[in-house]
């Protein structure tokens, strides 16, 4: 899933601030699981900028809509009933919901609500982690399904580096090592001779490609 | 055999290497690398120049070691892939060799969030013994990755870093042969304090037959104070302090301090010149380049033979 | 600030505490009137903060919950999650620069539960002195009524 924070009150009030008519639009989907940007955390941040605008004394309109999901056209379209009463709309979107909607109304600027951050994981409630970074090339089975790029802090990819102690990762005490788990892993296969072969430096070209990467599945287009 | 490699001809002769560490200024200042290069002349057979360590911006281990060049010192240029990415890493690599600089120790480098630019994008696009590979390709096959041919090979011995206290202890010894196989011809440890440990890793190698394949200089650093020691053992990942060393600071009074930290590391030299398969010695005192041509005397290592 | 009107405030309060059944509520209902808008709930675990927020925006000066005791949730921890919820709840308002005693909150007591009616009262002597809130204006305040806010009371 895709998982993001709401940005603090503060910037968004001022990012809002020249606008008069503002669509709260909240997404039911990756951000709903993350509680950043679902139905309730948009109706609690639409609230919350209308008591702001009360206190100012600003005759501001703000109202709320959640969409199922908001980086797919065919929900993006539900807002044409009603996207022409206002002058801005506040995405609860992840970055491809809120350029979603800009792409289907470019005429109306759209404002991010959330920080989008990483593809991860719900360890448990209340907590995420990531763990893929959409590279591209997945390698997972060769690392006991531990994704060596996106959880070890300098991506290396024949670890671990000499900072490992005690399972802990140098760079920060509360992230496990990576490569601890991926040792731990292969030794449950008994595969850890692996490791004794130098992995080869990553394609990067199948992330980073010429501009925005993108699918093209021929059997599901119209 | 490298031309005018003396760390090469050294460690080659079956001689007890000295290298040393120098820092680079954190300013466009060539006089305080020169300072440091006058007081290294003649104590040590190759010195170490610092790539931004600790992700601290400062004067370019390149330049440096040209600098140091030009003083008549054996420079090793450190390279950091937190830095580069692998077009910067070769394109660096030719440079040094076509400036005449002959060692190069390829590392990861201190997590960019250590620094002073926390900001910092880490590139990270090769790992360190992805790129001991690459230079071991360009000087070998005279090729860079992916296969094109250099016009010229560069000329270099290479180095990696080893830390034998990290975990898990198993895996130390693999990764060691993992830079050797990669292509690293020389190894510098991390700092010894915990010499048992150093022994059982050494032993561990010496088990696999790594010491018959590579150079392996132990990695020593004076300590200033017990402060200092502390402030190792407890903020510097990687680093395995005893009690016992951080008693014997204790013990002695603060103004004799830096003499027992230079008598701690000149037993530690003693004791690892005893050591099958260690071959040479790696004195890195920190901001304290003036301590290396004592150590190196007391340790009875001078003079340096001249090549 | 002073103001004659007194503070409205909206209380949500956990049906399995003590005393706090139909008649404590009439009670309530007549001795504060409009002052005072009660909304039942299940488990205090079911309140969101967007029913704290809400009040505050459409008619109350402040928002509270009363809990059971902690270990006492018929569902276990229903009235941790209360109190964390309104934790973040003050944090909003407090973002937007609203006092955050408008939002708190009251746990039971384990060892002598008191009747929903004492604490209520003792909630509502503590908002005695509360200035009226911002968001509703001088416009806005009091209109609630009672019948409005019983229906926003039963969604909850």
């Amino acid at each position: 899933m895709i998982t993001a924070e709401q940005k603090p009150i503060e910037e968004i009030r001022e990012m809002i601030a020249p606008y008069k008519r503002i669509l709260v639009a909240g997404c039911g989907s990756c951000v709903a699981e993350c509680a950043a940007g679902g139905e309730k955390e948009t109706g609690m941040l639409a609230s919350t900028l209308r008591m702001a605008a009360k206190m100012d004394g600003k005759d501001v309109v703000i109202q709320e809509k959640t969409l199922d999901r908001q980086c797919v056209n065919e929900f993006v379209i539900q807002l044409d009933e009603s996207i022409d009463q206002y002058d801005a709309v506040l995405s609860l979107g992840c970055g491809a919901g809120v350029q979603a909607v800009a792409e289907m109304y470019p005429e109306i600027p759209i404002i991010p609500a959330l920080d989008t951050e990483f593809l991860g994981e719900t360890m448990s409630q209340g907590l995420w982690i990531e763990n893929c970074l959409g590279c591209g090339d997945c390698m997972l089975h060769y690392f006991g399904g531990v994704c060596p790029l996106a959880r070890c802090s300098k991506q290396l990819l024949n670890g671990p580096c000499g900072g490992s102690m005690d399972g802990i990762c140098e760079v920060n005490p509360e992230v496990p090592c990576a490569w601890q788990t991926i040792i731990e892993r292969l030794e449950n296969f008994k595969a850890l001779e692996r490791l004794e072969e130098v992995y080869p430096p990553k394609d990067w070209s199948k992330k980073q490609g010429r501009g925005p990467r993108k699918i093209i599945r021929e059997d599901q287009q119209r | 055999m490298i031309e005018n490699n003396k760390l090469e001809q050294r460690l080659k002769e079956g001689a007890f290497a000295v290298t040393a560490e120098c820092g680079p200024p954190k300013g466009a200042d060539p006089e305080a690398v020169m300072k440091k290069a006058e007081m290294l002349k003649g104590k040590v057979d190759a010195v170490n120049v610092t790539d931004n360590q600790t992700a601290i911006v400062r004067l370019s281990s390149l330049a440096a070691c040209s600098l140091l060049k030009s003083a008549g010192l054996d420079p090793v240029l450190q390279v950091v892939v937190r830095d580069r990415n692998r077009i910067a890493l070769q394109s660096d690599i030719l440079g040094a060799a076509a400036l005449g600089i002959r060692n190069v120790l390829c590392l990861s480098g201190d997590h960019q969030g250590f620094g002073n630019q926390p900001e910092a994008a880490g590139v990270f696009d090769l790992d360190s013994i992805q790129f001991i590979q690459v230079v071991k390709t360009m000087r070998d096959e005279g090729t860079i990755l992916g296969g094109e041919p250099l016009s010229k090979s560069p000329d270099l011995f290479i180095g990696a870093a080893a830390n034998p206290f990290a975990d898990p202890l198993s895996f130390r010894v693999v990764r060691l042969a993992k830079k050797i196989r990669a292509g690293a011809d020389f190894i510098q440890t991390q700092c010894i304090y915990n010499l048992d440990r150093f022994e059982k890793w050494m032993e561990m190698a010496r088990d696999r037959g790594l010491t018959e394949k590579v150079f392996i200089l132990g990695g020593v650093t004076p300590l200033k104070s017990v402060g200092m020691a502390k402030y190792m053992r407890n903020k510097v990942a990687g680093m395995d302090i005893p009690d016992a060393v951080i008693d014997r600071m204790e013990k002695v009074p603060k103004e004799k301090q830096r003499e027992e930290g230079i008598n701690i590391c000149v037993e530690t030299i003693q004791r690892l010149k005893e050591i099958e398969g260690v071959h040479g010695v790696h004195v890195m005192a920190i901001e304290w380049e003036e301590a290396v041509g004592e150590i190196v005397e007391k340790a009875g290592l001078l003079p340096r033979p001249r090549s | 600030m002073t103001s004659d009107k007194k503070p409205v405030l909206a209380l949500f309060y956990c049906q399995n505490t003590h005393a706090s059944g139909e008649d404590e509520r009439q009670a309530l209902e007549q001795k504060y009137g409009d002052s005072l808008k009660l909304f039942p709930i299940p488990c205090s675990g079911r309140l969101e903060p967007l029913h704290l927020l809400k009040a505050l925006e459409d008619f109350a000066d402040a928002g509270y919950v009363i809990t059971c005791p902690e270990g006492a949730c018929r569902y276990f921890e229903g009235n941790l999650r209360a109190k964390k919820r309104v934790e973040r709840t003050r944090e909003m308002i407090k973002s937007i620069g609203l006092e955050e005693e408008r939002i708190g909150f009251l746990i039971n007591s384990k060892e002598g539960p008191k009747p929903l009616t004492d604490l209520a009262d003792e909630i509502m002597d503590r908002l005695a002195n509360l200035p009226p809130s911002p968001v509703l204006g001088p416009s806005v305040q009091g209109r609630a009524t009672g019948s409005r806010q019983r229906s926003k009371g039963d969604k909850v």
